[in-house]
């Protein structure tokens, strides 16, 4: 058996018992189950917020306080102008009310309503309408303006029905847009993010099992330290693709409940290298990410001896990995400044920003060429690791390369 | 005719710190051998056992272990027992052994098999399913022994096998390192317990201070004293002082003394002419505790102690 087949055997072994070791046991469900917390808190949330929005929603009004021809002209022109707008943009629903005697002061006592805001009122005639308003940046005040302003050029012009009749055509773009594109490399940058940072940043205490039990002593005698450092982190990867795999069904489920109209802004998403090569560049960049953070916080983990030491080695870890995310956010922002070339090479933000370009250019080479070196630090990370572990906590140096050996052989041979 | 060798080390030297831990030592054990390591706490031999298996490197000096040079190369062949036992809580006892003799190249379905015949044979048959954490530590033990000679190794090294086993268990790891032995294994452990050494070993070395203080078979280590004798006189008089050898001691049974160059029948002679008489009398070579006393020095073993 060569060194490399060996190296996988042993390395899979390992792999294998703490794969098993994690998903056999109770606490494994309460990992997978997690992000059910985090679902079910942000619906309420969600709910919580909407509610109250809507609540605020429906207590806000603006008036207009004119009458007759004037009135009809008004809200006439409000409800073609109020056709523009969509969702949340929509103005606040517009109430007309007859003018009083007093009609500066009718106008203030409504708004200075109190069981709804009002942001603005107008009065006054469409030429010279006045508008009472709470803020200087109203948008609702600079709306009724707007309103009257058209209604006004109507009626000087005698218009009281649309001139223009339009007729829609749906084309379907052939590539994709520059605003989809970017939305999806956010979208895929940002979910490559989460996922790395729920899942990776785990590694950094599986040593520690190990070191506290002894087994340590068993593995380093029977297999290389580097097959037991990439056998955990594969290890811990299958249990992240496991997770992956449980919520990724899900959220494949859920997209068969997804509102059509929903579904179709989701359609909008297309990245420029095509939607399979950016599905299967997902699974590459995220599988480089994780083995790539995995391996750097595994190597430091490696060497706390304590629980204590391993909490707190969290901070610095998270503040590292949102330092990758900011990297690769500035490179998707500004794809040709020198900050995208940057985190594209630098080999623990280039999945990520990598990532990114698969979402906005079409060429597949410089993705190859990523994993590539991407690969290669992997490799580093894990060898720097064993290194560090085998010199502070084994208290070693490496095995001696041949030539090493024959000299001290030779050495031992001419010794008195 | 040279003997055929498992294990060769010359001028192995590791240091800690700047302190020489191990300072050169050699060894040598012959293949199918039962080789102990005795020494003291702290003489190192953890340290040469650990540079013996490659999983740590000496400063200096090489060693061969089954003809090859980098230990790590052959650890298929090679089974371990450390001194700080280690074993997963939550494994039952076949999933662990059968985990290390995977280590060791084995397939799981084989070293499940094998991990419950050699846990029948060692009696624990009605342990396989049970978690590594019910086990007592004398259990635990015996089955980390089971999970290092799994995969049948041709060599076995045991770092203090014996320490804090009960001596039911002592006597069944004993018969499990001559059932390996059997086997057509070679077995290198170290111990301070030289009972276990003087029943198991067929050669050993002792180290003190890092150093190799002595090597050979147990007879040549015993050998290393004079013979003892233990004399009982009928009559106890003051004038027999006069007629031992200066270094005999009052003891509860008898006087103790060294056996006289020219031989006890002199002596006895004497003895008898001078009406004490003999109650009692024998020859004895001092065991290996007393020989490992001399070879180390009385005052390191009063420190270990």
């Amino acid at each position: 058996m060569n060194a490399l087949s060996r190296m996988a055997r042993d390395t899979m072994t390992i792999a294998r018992r703490d794969f098993m070791a994690i998903v056999a046991t109770p606490t494994f469900l309460i990992f997978l189950l997690a992000p059910l917390i985090f679902i079910g808190f942000g619906m309420v949330g969600g709910m919580g917020g909407r509610m109250v929005g809507k609540n605020a929603d429906s207590k806000e009004r603006i008036y207009a306080v004119l009458d007759g021809s004037t009135a009809r002209q008004f809200a006439a022109t409000e409800k073609n102008l109020r056709d523009l707008f969509r969702g949340d943009s929509t103005p606040p629903d517009l109430i007309l009310v007859k003018p009083q005697n007093h009609v500066e002061q009718q106008a203030r006592a409504l708004l200075a309503q109190q069981d709804r805001d009002v942001p603005a009122v107008l009065y006054g005639t469409l030429e010279r309408p006045i508008i009472l308003r709470h803020d200087e940046n109203s948008g609702s005040a600079a709306y009724l303006a707007e309103v009257a302003e058209r209604a006004a050029r109507d009626r000087a012009a005698g218009i009281d029905r649309p001139l223009s009749t339009p007729h829609f055509v749906d084309v379907k773009r052939a590539g994709s847009s520059i605003g989809g594109t970017s939305a999806t490399g956010v979208f895929a940058v940002t979910l490559l993010f989460v996922l790395t940072l729920m899942l990776s940043g785990q590694t950094v205490g599986t040593m520690a099992e190990e070191r506290s039990n002894k087994v340590i002593e068993i593995l380093a005698a029977s297999v290389r330290l580097e097959s037991v450092f990439l056998g955990k982190l594969i290890g811990m990867f299958g249990v992240a693709m496991l997770f992956i795999a449980f919520w990724g069904g899900l959220a494949g489920l859920m997209l068969l409940f997804v509102p059509a109209d929903a579904f179709a802004k989701i359609q909008e998403m297309r990245p420029a290298i095509g939607l399979p090569a950016f599905g299967i560049l997902f699974l590459a960049y995220f599988t480089m990410a994780y083995l790539l953070l995995g391996s750097v916080f595994l190597g430091i983990g490696a060497q706390a001896s304590t629980p204590r030491e391993i909490q707190m080695l969290s901070l610095p870890i998270t503040i590292f990995q949102m330092a990758m995310l900011g990297l690769a956010s500035a490179s998707v922002a500004l794809p040709d400044a020198p900050i995208s070339l940057i985190a594209r090479i630098f080999p623990f933000s280039s999945p990520f920003a990598m990532m990114g370009q698969a979402a906005r250019s079409a060429t597949l080479w410089p993705h190859l060429v990523a994993i590539g070196w991407q690969l290669l630090w992997v490799a580093a990370s894990i060898s720097i690791g064993a290194r560090l572990f085998r010199m502070g906590v084994l208290k070693s140096a490496g095995a001696k390369r041949r030539w090493r050996r024959k000299r001290d052989r030779e050495v031992a041979a001419t010794a008195p | 005719m040279t003997q055929e060798l498992a294990l060769e080390a010359h001028g192995l030297v590791k240091k800690f710190g700047g302190k020489r831990v191990v300072d050169g030592i050699d060894l040598s054990v012959p293949k199918g051998a039962i080789y102990g390591v005795l020494g003291p706490n702290g003489a190192g031999k953890t340290t040469t056992l650990r540079m013996l298996l490659g999983i740590i490197e000496p400063d200096a000096g090489h060693r061969t272990l089954m003809g090859s040079d980098s230990p790590r190369e052959i650890s298929d062949d090679v089974g371990y027992l450390p001194e700080e036992r280690g074993l997963y809580p939550g494994m039952k006892c076949k999933d662990a052994i059968a985990f290390m003799g995977a280590l060791r190249g084995l397939d799981w379905k084989t070293d499940r098999t094998r991990a419950v015949e050699l846990m029948e044979a060692a009696g624990l048959g009605h342990a396989p399913d049970m978690k590594i954490r019910k086990l007592s530590k004398g259990m635990a033990q015996l089955v980390q022994l089971l999970g290092s000679v799994v995969h049948r190794p041709r060599f076995i090294v045991l770092d203090e096998p014996f320490s804090g086993l009960d001596p039911v268990n002592q006597e069944r790891l004993e018969q499990l390192v001559l059932a390996e032995r059997d086997r057509g294994a070679t077995i290198l452990f170290s111990t301070h317990i030289m009972a276990h050494a003087e029943r198991l070993c067929d050669r050993l070395c002792v180290i003190a201070g890092g150093k190799r203080r002595f090597e050979g078979t147990v007879a040549d280590a015993r050998a290393i004293l004079p013979m003892r004798v233990l004399y009982e006189p009928h009559h106890d008089s003051g004038d027999i002082a006069a007629i031992l050898p200066p270094d005999a001691r009052r003891e509860a049974e008898g006087w103790r003394f060294t056996l006289p160059e020219e031989g006890i029948e002199q002596l006895l002679v004497r003895l008898i002419e001078a009406g004490h008489g003999i109650s009692g009398l024998s020859i004895e070579r001092p065991g290996l505790h007393e020989a490992f006393v001399e070879i180390v020095g009385r005052k390191t073993v009063e420190e270990m102690a």
